[in-house]
Parts: C-alpha cells; sequence; structure tokens
C-alpha cells in the first residue's frame, strides 16, 4: 500500500455520521463556524472532575488542525489519559465543549459513538491485540465489526501489513511476534479504515529504543499521507528530535503549547 | 452475510474456549436434569393426593323407614349445592350387595337387611367434606347419620397440603439456584473474555456486535445442556422408572406432568436462561 492510498478525504472522513444531511463543519445553531472548520480537535475550556473532587482537566484550551502531528506530554496523572478518553467519548467532560472533525462531541448519540471510534484510530502501549486471533485476522476484525464485505477484507488487510511492513507475518498469532512487530499489527489495525486521526497512547512504552524508531517512522509516514496523529508519550529523546508540535500538561492545566517544541520548555 | 459472521463468530469462540463452554454446558445440564426431575416427581405426587382427595366422600344414611319424599327433599338440597359434584343413592338392598362381596362369611347368616338406604356425596373438591356435612345439620327429618370420615378426611388433607407447598417450593429454589448457577458461569466466561470486549469496543463494534455472538454462544450452552438433560431424564423414565414402578400398584387417574411438556419447559427454561444470562450479564461490561 503506497502513502497516497492512506490519504483520505479528511473532510468527508471526518464528517462522523452526519445527521439529517447537515455537513459536520456546521454547528449546532446550523451556522458555519469559521474556527472549527478545517480543525480536527477542538478543546474548548474543558475540564473534568472526577467524583468526589479530583480536578483531571483544568481549563484546557486548544485547537489541533488536520494533518498535524502533536505530542501530548506531562506526568503520570496529569490528564493525558482522562484526554483519550474524552476524544473517544469514554468520558463526558464537566464542562466546555469537546469538536472531533467538526462534530460536537457533547451532541453525539450514545448508540453512534461506535462510529466515532470506527473514525478515530487507536494504538496503545499495551497493543490490545486479541490473543486468539492472527495478525491478519486482527487487522481484519476492525473491518468486520463495520459490516466490511469479505471481498473487501480481503483487499484491505494485505494492503495494511504492507504499510507497516508484516506482510510475512499475517497468519503469526501475537504470542509469535516480537514486541514492535505486536505494535505494528496494532498500527495496522488502526489505520486499515483510513481514519482521519490516529491516536497514540504511549505506543512506544514498551519498546526498546531501536524499535521505537521504527515505530516512530512509520507513524510519521502515516501523518504525512494526510492521517492527523495525537500521540501521548514518555519518551523526551524522540520528542526532541521530531520537532513537532508539543502539548504539556501539569496537574490537570495546559502547562505549554508550542509548534516545535521539545520534551521540556527550553 | 450478517448472520453467517454472527454464527461463525460464536462458534469460533466457543471452541477458543472450551473449558468455559463445557463448564457452562454442563452447568445448564445439572441444573436442568433436577429441574426436570423435581417437576416429575412433583406432578406424580400432587396428581397423588388428588387422588386420594377423590376418594373422601360424604355418606348421608337415612333412617330405616324414611319416606321417600324425605329422601328426595334431602337429594334436592345436596343437588343444589355448588359445591357438590354428584350424589348417588345407594338402596338399602344395594349396601347388602355390596356387603356380601366384601365380607361374605359376615352377611351369610343374616336374617333380614340391617344396612339402611343412603346417599354418597362426592364433593367438587375433597376439601369440602367438612362444609358439605355440615350443611345437613342439624339432621333433616329421615336422616340417621352424616359421616365423612372426618379424621381420615383431615389427615389426607393435611398431607395433600404439605405435599403441595414442598413441591412449590422446591421447584421454586431449583428454579432460583439454577438461575444463578448459570449466570455465575456464563459472568465467568464472559470476565475472563472482558479484554476481547474492550478491544471489540475499541474499534467501534456496536454493542448489538459484541453481544450478538455472546447470546448465541448462550443460547447454543442453554440448547445442548437443556436436550441432553432431557435424554439422560428419558433415559431413566424408559430404564430406572419401570424396575421401580413395576412392585408399586398405581391407579390410571394418578399421573406425572406428560413427558413432553416436561422436556419442553426444560427446553425453554434452558434457551432463555443461556441467552438472557449472557445478555445481562453482559450490560456491566459494554459501559466502556
Amino acid at each position: 500500500m503506497t502513502d497516497s492510498n492512506l490519504q483520505t478525504d479528511v473532510t468527508q472522513a471526518a464528517a462522523v455520521e452526519p445527521q439529517n444531511g447537515i455537513p459536520a463543519d456546521v454547528s449546532a445553531e446550523g451556522t458555519i463556524d469559521a474556527s472549527i472548520a478545517g480543525t480536527m480537535i477542538v478543546f474548548e475550556e474543558v475540564i473534568k472532575v472526577y467524583e468526589p473532587n479530583v480536578i483531571a482537566l483544568n481549563d484546557v484550551s486548544f485547537v489541533i488542525d488536520k494533518g498535524e502531528f502533536v505530542f501530548v506530554v506531562g506526568a503520570s496523572g496529569s490528564g493525558k489519559s482522562t484526554m483519550i478518553r474524552l476524544l473517544l467519548k469514554e468520558l463526558e467532560p464537566s464542562s466546555g465543549r469537546i469538536f472531533v472533525g467538526g462534530r460536537d462531541l457533547a451532541r453525539l448519540k450514545q448508540s453512534k459513538v461506535p462510529l466515532l471510534r470506527r473514525n478515530v484510530g487507536c494504538v496503545f502501549q499495551d497493543f490490545k491485540l486479541l490473543p486468539n486471533r492472527t495478525a491478519g485476522e486482527n487487522v481484519a476484525y476492525a473491518l468486520k465489526v463495520q459490516g466490511e464485505s469479505s471481498a473487501n477484507i480481503r483487499r484491505k488487510v494485505p494492503e495494511a501489513l504492507s504499510l507497516v511492513g508484516l506482510s510475512d507475518k499475517t497468519g503469526s498469532l501475537p504470542d509469535e511476534l516480537s514486541g514492535g512487530e505486536q505494535q505494528r499489527v496494532s498500527i495496522a489495525r488502526a489505520v486499515v479504515n483510513h481514519p482521519p486521526l490516529l491516536i497514540c497512547d504511549e505506543p512506544t512504552g514498551n519498546l526498546d529504543p531501536d524499535t521505537s524508531v521504527g515505530i516512530m517512522q512509520l507513524l510519521y509516514r502515516i501523518n504525512r499521507a494526510g492521517t492527523t496523529i495525537l500521540m501521548v508519550t514518555h519518551d523526551r529523546e524522540m520528542v526532541d528530535k521530531m520537532r513537532r508540535r508539543v502539548i504539556a500538561l501539569e496537574e490537570g492545566r495546559l502547562a505549554r503549547d508550542e509548534r516545535r517544541g521539545g520534551y521540556e520548555s527550553e | 452475510m450478517r448472520v453467517k459472521l454472527l454464527f461463525s463468530e460464536s462458534l469460533r469462540s466457543l471452541g477458543a474456549n472450551l473449558s468455559t463452554t463445557i463448564a457452562a454446558t454442563m452447568t445448564v445440564l445439572i441444573g436442568m436434569f433436577l429441574l426436570g426431575l423435581f417437576i416429575a416427581l412433583g406432578s406424580w405426587v400432587v396428581s397423588w393426593s388428588d387422588h386420594v382427595k377423590r376418594e373422601l366422600l360424604v355418606k348421608v344414611f337415612y333412617v330405616q323407614d324414611a319416606k321417600e319424599a324425605q329422601i328426595n327433599d334431602v337429594r334436592a338440597q345436596l343437588e343444589a349445592d355448588p359445591r357438590v359434584k354428584s350424589v348417588t343413592f345407594v338402596s338399602a338392598e344395594e349396601a347388602l350387595d355390596r356387603m356380601r362381596r366384601k365380607f361374605p362369611e359376615l352377611t351369610a347368616n343374616l336374617p333380614s337387611n340391617p344396612l339402611p338406604p343412603s346417599h354418597e356425596i362426592v364433593p367438587v373438591r375433597g376439601e369440602d367434606v367438612d362444609a358439605i356435612a355440615a350443611s345437613l345439620r342439624p339432621t333433616p327429618p329421615g336422616v340417621d347419620k352424616v359421616k365423612y370420615g372426618k379424621q381420615t378426611a383431615d389427615r389426607i388433607l393435611r398431607v395433600a397440603r404439605v405435599i403441595e407447598i414442598v413441591f412449590l417450593v422446591a421447584v421454586i429454589v431449583l428454579l432460583v439456584a439454577s438461575t444463578l448457577l448459570i449466570a455465575n458461569t456464563i459472568r465467568l466466561s464472559i470476565f475472563s473474555r472482558r479484554r476481547e470486549i474492550e478491544v471489540m469496543k475499541l474499534v467501534g463494534a456496536t454493542n448489538w456486535f459484541v453481544r450478538g455472538p455472546f447470546m448465541l454462544e448462550g443460547l447454543l450452552c442453554g440448547l445442548v445442556g437443556s436436550l441432553v438433560a432431557v435424554l439422560l431424564l428419558l433415559l431413566g423414565k424408559e430404564l430406572a422408572l419401570p424396575a421401580i414402578l413395576g412392585r408399586i400398584e398405581s391407579s390410571s387417574d394418578v399421573e406425572a406432568l406428560a413427558f413432553s411438556t416436561n422436556a419442553l419447559i426444560l427446553l425453554i427454561v434452558g434457551l432463555g436462561v443461556g441467552a438472557l444470562g449472557s445478555g445481562l450479564t453482559l450490560r456491566r461490561f459494554l459501559q466502556v
């Protein structure tokens, strides 16, 4: 699969199930909101308080445009995981608004949440592969869930696996793969739908530095093909080397948002 | 297409989780077998107690020289009573005939017929013998005695009531126990696969997509478990029962619930518990 295959019409794909034919860029009031058009993720004064009174996110606002590659850094407990769970609508913010692909998550019905998740690829530190399915079946599973035809599945799965360089491991079970290979399978699964947004939660957290570089190069290529990537990481070296946008969280507050930042402020 | 996917996913995970599949099926089997045994046994005992109750009679004995009009008055009163099922007249001659048949040596030398004419009253419900007898107090003219075997009747009724209550309680307890047992087994099997469910949700499976295969699996376990239970009960009925019952004299109107009905109940309960058990248990795990 070439990079151009990965490139999807971001605007169209980002419109997570538009209801009543309203384009995604049209806000709830029916007027086109110029600040939202062309954005992938918008956090507007988001506050998340866990019961009884643990403040996980405190008045966080930022905008991520389509096609960006953004690192989110911060110590454990700074609210990074909460941010991801909010983006996947696993949690609801206590106040503030969140838009993904121009769509207000608060207005997204619970029954439409699976459709949101199909348009947001996810990669995790622990891979989250199904242990009793082969690499190919794990990737195919994401397509089966959407009711994709078996002809399409047969075509798309090898494409995704060859993108991550694992064409020869289609029939291997996760146990038989190395950590880096497992992470590649999980990336293949995340991008097989051509989602406009890819969220990575410490994708290199369990991998050795050399393998991590390979994974980062893969993510970089996916990003170049047009996919917006939001990556939570603790990998200081990687962030400093890539010189991409960095959003830093400290105790739930947005501490820093730099265009070409490093792991720590300079 | 969707149906094919549903079945292939279910069969695949049944095979992949063979030990939990077997555990769930065995649980259903045991639960349904015990339930079936109890339904058969219980319904037989209830039917037997009904049979015994049916033997309860009220007997009205007339004085030897009772007028026909007096006898007819009593009959009319009894027949008007809604608790009375039937009233049979036994003339003095008939009573003697019966006596001769039962005790030939006692009646051989009788100079005359000492037996009075009587009415035998069969109640609709055995419990009513007391009330029917009471309605003939004080005794109408021409009536000598009203008998209904008070002590025997009371004892039979008490035993029958205890049997009915014990049976009902046992079936309810068994039903609840097997439901809990099956639900618990299903919960364990789902809990061991919560990671799988988490992944399904993450790649955007709808709740029904996750739930479908699990419910079908529960359904299949329930089906197989209750079918085997029915089979075992059938074997027991055909092989063990004649050996036991061969020695017990049973009247034709004492019968357990028909085997086919019993089997149908077991199948429905097995299927329902299997599918609903896994469907409901899943709800907690779907809130990802």
